[in-house]
């Protein structure tokens, strides 16, 4: 069932994504899917939170290391203490969150960069749908196109070999579709069908 | 409150309003979500004869960095009347002082309105064209501006849901059009969330008496209960099919 925002969503206290609560009752802040007492926001942007693997642009250089963008509206830093590695603006790297303070401003580790690839931006609320129940649709994605994936929590993707061209017009299907029941037989159906046409 | 024309009569014969509208009539209400793409949020809201679109961005980094608050994000709003948006010439484009007040005034209810306390040292920017008007455009400016702020995916506390209220003829009637705007005794735009009751925006130009004032709100507030259905139908509208779907989260 679809919420919308100041719904309430429960008579209880509930904490979570895309709710806020008031007199110990929860309430919707953002269009949401009400599914068996879960809220499922279909808006918003990245926050980080710890442990996340995502896919940052490196936005500046300083001496002691990168300030970057993970497609967040708050700042984000890599320590070069980090890699041996070294980044130049501009350049795209996949990192974790390690730490994230009071004001979301988030401290990454694990720097890696990518190898020559494309970079695609989903809605990060749709970031589940694309890896599916234990990475089902993902994996699906991954062999119908032999291209390999690598999915950020902030709603970017790299991919890279394979059929890039097919790989990146299922995740589009998925983007815009996320929200419609059975929809991996749907992307399977297109893989199939789409299979020679992009080769 | 300034024309050259002289004043008319404000209610006809049969003691209805100019428009053919009873005391407590709306105009007719029209509002879309999403109608940019561009945007990160957008909306349309016409109402009668105004025609508002509004654009959200946000949260982003804040410029200048001065601005920003390390305890809770901004809000900029911006409120223009299009040149050719009116009856009588606008003149140059741009702000001017009735636009500037408009604009502080919009950014004080939504500063009401919105999660600011998530998103510190950020900012949010809500800007609305008036594209036509005919009287009321401040109200129907609120209302476009709160579904696209939904439509931005920016956390809220509930759908703004504004209406205006004046007094025409020594009588109080809901959503002023511009005669009965210009040449009525009083006007009382007002902004309500629904959900509690509070009102986020409530001023008052012209000379309304207490008992009046009262009354103003008390019809205001049931106006706003159709205003809502709108507001409602639109976020449905575009996001309407989500119903009974299955997300898969992993």
């Amino acid at each position: 069932m679809i919420v919308l925002p100041g719904q309430k969503v429960a008579d209880a206290a509930q904490p979570g994504q895309g709710v806020f609560i008031e007199d110990n009752k929860t309430y919707a802040s953002t269009l949401a899917i009400l599914r068996d007492g879960r809220v499922i926001p279909q808006k918003g942007q990245y926050k980080p939170l710890v442990e996340d693997f995502v896919v940052g642009l490196v936005k500046d250089v300083q001496f002691n290391g990168y300030h970057v963008d993970v497609n967040a509206p708050f700042e984000s830093f890599i320590s070069n203490r980090e890699s041996l590695e070294e980044f130049k603006a501009g350049e795209v790297v996949s990192a974790k969150v390690v730490e994230v303070n009071e004001l979301h401003e988030a401290t990454l580790s694990q720097p890696r960069k990518f190898p020559p690839g494309t970079v695609i931006e989903i809605s990060f609320v749709k970031v589940p749908r694309v890896i599916g129940r234990n990475g089902s649709m993902l994996d699906m994605i991954k062999t119908a196109t032999g291209t390999e994936i690598f999915v950020g929590k902030n709603g970017r993707i790299f991919l890279t070999g394979g059929n890039i061209k097919l790989a990146i017009k299922a995740i589009g299907k998925i983007d815009a579709e996320a929200h419609t029941q059975g929809l991996t037989d749907a992307v399977k159906e297109f893989l199939e069908k789409n299979k020679e046409n992009d080769a | 409150m300034s024309t050259t024309n002289p004043p008319k009569p404000l209610f006809r014969e049969d003691g209805k309003r100019l428009s053919g509208r009873e005391d407590t009539d709306l105009r007719e209400i029209k509002m879309q979500v999403g109608i940019f793409k561009k945007a990160q949020g957008s909306a349309m809201a016409e109402w009668g004869k105004n025609k508002v679109v509004a654009g959200v961005y946000g949260p982003k980094e804040v410029f200048p960095k001065f601005l920003a608050d390390p305890y809770k994000g901004i809000i900029a709003a911006r409120y223009i009347m299009a040149p050719f948006s009116g009856a009588e010439e606008h003149g140059r484009a741009g702000p001017n002082r009735r636009s500037l007040e408009i604009s502080k005034v919009v950014r004080h209810v939504f500063e009401n309105n919105v999660l600011l306390q998530e998103f510190p040292k950020t900012g949010i920017d809500i800007q609305m064209e008036v594209i036509q008007s005919d009287g009321g455009t401040r109200v129907t400016a609120i209302a476009a501006a709160s579904l696209a702020l939904i439509d931005a995916g920016i956390p809220v506390y509930d759908i703004v849901t504004p209406i205006s209220v004046g007094k025409v003829g020594g009588k109080m009637v809901v959503d002023l059009d511009k005669d009965e705007d210009n040449f009525g005794e009083g006007d009382l735009p007002m902004a309500f969330s629904l959900r509690t009751g509070e009102l986020l925006l409530w001023q008052m130009d012209g000379l309304i008496s207490r008992d009046e004032l009262e009354d103003g709100l008390n019809k205001g507030f049931e106006a706003a209960q159709k205003v809502r259905v709108v507001q409602e139908a639109a976020l449905k509208e575009k996001y309407g099919d989500f119903n009974g779907s299955d997300t898969g989260q992993n």
